[in-house]
């Protein structure tokens, strides 16, 4: 039963981790960059929706749709002011514009927000089900069905919609999707910000149970990308295997081992699946 | 003897720093004094968390000290000195101990400190007391770990119980209170995160636990920045404790006892300082941090004269690091006093020598601050605090309670 207990567990956090990961594994996929300063939009997004809470009395599971709002806008203007005019550079200055950005995002957060923790507080969040012996946390399966929300908007939104299809193409092959009357640069605007909107919209729904300050990204983001590489960089259905195997694989570590071990059995694990399947667990597709 | 009065002649502090480390004893005789010191500002380092996992904490006892300087400044800086004011040096150690250590060679190197405050978390005071025991710079803190006057290191001062003390009074303070409640104490559990303060804590715990026969029946460490308590909130639901003991910072206190609502588990919970006694703590848990205990090292309420300066600066109430912070430059101002020169180890002499009374000692629970050979403050004694509405209330031990402690599984 502990067992049980331990998977439904890693589940639920393992699909806010998916989410989360998503939007760095989208970054990549579609214009090959990766962006290390993804972890700050996830605080970012966090902000957005505390405030919402604080002074909107907005519930963070509404006020996650805020922050993806927001913060897809925010992204979209940094695409395009910003990370545009690397796109063509040598990787090394993609990976000191994003590093850069990690740092100046994190230290203009503590300039405007200070250092503080701040932390909601919902009618939900001290709350569970009991289905028999097992144990349901409610905020946790709040932010559960929120991921599976947003990632069944994704689905529709790539599969379904016009844009969805033209940044799939712009993903594929940039110049033969120029041919075929694109804009490429505008798919890459949505693109990065649909990418960090997702990892914002992850950290709203996290908000009932975890606090909020402008260091919170560091926690975030080695799972983060842990999650993408195990599953394939770039491959969006790998990103949610990889998120709820973190999440698993951390809740079962902890059955066995001093839960103080949960990242090292992560890493070995890790470290395993990569010296098998260099790809990732869902590699190849790419 | 020509070395012992070349500080007369002030030269460059590379020189006057070569002669302290040659070990010039006479450098500490009281009429040794430095003549163009006189007036000048104090420069004081302060090296606190500012950003990261702790920084609510580094601000926090940023605040106590900055108080502290003021009023020092405000009635006419240090008499000795013939009115030099103080000058806070305050630099960000961030949370990690490298960069605790780096800042603090920046500041003695660069900034000419006398003494150093800081630096709130104990993995930080003992990265950053390796640098100030090298360099002759006395370090004040309040971080609990053994560790910090453990070593033998002549230019640290630790102005509270150390981390066993509180560990074991941590114990001691719920078994009295239980027993005032008529039950009986027998398993117990711990979970701490897993860096110096936590540690040791629990170590103190299990020691006193050992000695009185009670059974811990959960003894877990977790990461520092744990994403998901739930494991741990699993594993004392199994436990069939009557009590838990975390030691925790915010963010995990936090998630800890959310997690322990949600599965229902009702127990009282004693928590380890840290996060437990900050007004945050209460802010984000509501009605649900009503009549949590903490251990602390102290507590504002034991002296409101004092500490209500805190309150209407500050709009929050004087959180137990402000206020030994704000003890510990105190103590440096009085040490000042004594030293009649702003130099390193003249001041280290007057702390390890003298007894210090009045003012912000007041505050502490033992009313005075006198530190043995290691650097540890032997008047310091641990108390129970808990939870009431906005505020923190002393409960234990008795001849410092404000208030009857209450035992429920809040």
């Amino acid at each position: 039963m502990a067992f049980i207990q331990a998977v439904l567990d890693g589940l639920m956090i393992g699909g806010v981790y998916a989410v989360i990961s998503i939007g760095l594994t989208l970054v990549f996929g579609v214009m090959g960059i990766v962006n290390f300063a993804q972890a700050e939009f996830l605080m970012l997004g966090m902000f957005v929706a505390y405030f919402a809470w604080a002074y909107l009395g907005l519930d963070p599971l509404i006020g996650s749709i805020l922050s993806f709002i927001v913060i897809f806008c925010i992204g979209f203007l940094v695409q395009r002011t910003l990370i545009q005019r690397v796109m063509k550079a040598p990787p090394v200055a993609q990976i000191f514009l994003t590093v850069g950005l990690l740092i100046v995002i994190e230290n203009l957060a503590l300039l405007a927000f200070g250092s503080s923790f701040r932390s909601v507080s919902t009618s939900y969040q001290t709350s569970s089900l009991r289905i028999g012996p097992l144990f349901v946390s409610v905020p946790y399966l709040a932010a559960f069905c929120m991921a599976v929300l947003s990632g069944f908007a994704l689905w529709l939104f790539t599969d379904r919609s016009w844009y969805g299809q033209a940044m799939r193409a712009t993903a594929q092959n940039p110049l033969a999707a120029r041919l075929m009357g694109i804009d490429v640069e505008r798919m890459q605007q949505i693109a990065f910000g649909l990418g960090v909107g997702l990892t914002a919209f992850g950290g709203a729904i996290v908000l009932p149970y975890f606090t909020v300050n402008p260091t919170v990204g560091s926690q975030f983001v080695v799972l983060m990308f842990t999650a993408v590489v195990l599953g394939g960089l770039g491959n969006v259905v790998g990103a949610v295997i990889g998120g709820l195997a973190v999440g698993v694989i951390q809740s079962l570590s902890a059955l066995l081992f001093p839960i103080q071990l949960q990242n090292l059995v992560l890493f070995l694990v890790f470290i395993g699946v990569l010296a098998l399947r260099p790809t990732g667990l869902v590699g190849s597709s790419r | 003897m020509t070395k012992a009065v070349t500080p007369h002649v002030r030269g460059v502090f590379a020189t006057r720093r070569r002669v302290l480390a040659l070990g010039a004893a006479g450098l500490a005789m009281p009429f040794v004094r430095r003549a163009s010191a006189k007036g000048a500002p104090v420069n004081v380092g302060v090296i606190l968390p500012l950003s990261g996992a702790n920084a609510q904490f580094g601000v926090n006892s940023r605040n106590g000290i900055e108080l502290v300087a003021e009023q020092i400044n405000a009635r006419g800086g240090i008499k000795a000195l013939e009115g030099a004011p103080i000058n806070l040096v305050i630099a960000d150690s961030t949370s990690t101990p490298t960069t605790a250590a780096t800042v603090g060679q920046r500041l003695i190197t660069q900034n000419n400190v006398v003494a150093i405050l800081g630096a709130y978390a104990s993995s930080l005071t003992l990265a950053l007391s390796e640098v100030t025991e090298r360099r002759d710079i006395p370090l004040m803190t309040m971080s609990f770990s053994d560790q910090i006057t453990g070593r033998g290191f002549k230019n640290i001062f630790q102005i509270i119980a150390k981390a066993s003390v509180l560990g074991a009074a941590q114990l001691d303070g719920t078994v009295a209170i239980a027993k005032s409640a008529g039950q009986t104490l027998e398993r117990i559990a711990i979970m701490y995160e897993d860096t110096a303060y936590g540690v040791s804590q629990a170590k103190g715990l299990r020691d006193a636990a050992g000695k009185l026969g009670i059974k811990v029946v959960m003894d877990e460490a977790y990461p520092l920045g744990i994403t998901d308590v739930t494991p741990l909130i699993n594993k004392l639901r199994g436990a069939n404790a009557q009590a838990v003991f975390p030691a925790s910072y915010l963010n995990d206190g936090l998630q800890i006892i959310r997690s322990m609502r949600q599965q229902s588990i009702a127990m009282p919970i004693i928590g380890g300082a840290g996060g437990y006694v900050i007004p945050d703590f209460r802010k984000a848990l509501g009605e649900y941090a009503e009549n949590v205990l903490s251990i602390a090292p102290g507590n504002y309420d034991l002296a409101p004269q004092l500490t209500d300066a805190f309150r209407k600066k500050y709009g929050y109430f004087m959180v137990h690091e402000a206020l030994e912070h704000a003890v510990c430059l105190d103590v440096l101002a009085q040490a000042l006093e004594i030293a009649k020169a702003a130099d390193p180890a003249a001041v280290r002499k007057a702390m390890s020598e003298a007894e210090f009374k009045g003012g912000w000692c007041d505050a502490m629970p033992g009313g005075v601050v006198k530190f043995d050979q290691t650097g540890l403050n032997t008047h310091a004694v641990p108390m129970m605090v808990q939870w009431r509405g906005e505020d923190l209330v002393t409960v234990w031990p008795d001849q410092l309670a404000k208030a009857k402690p209450v035992w429920s599984a809040a």
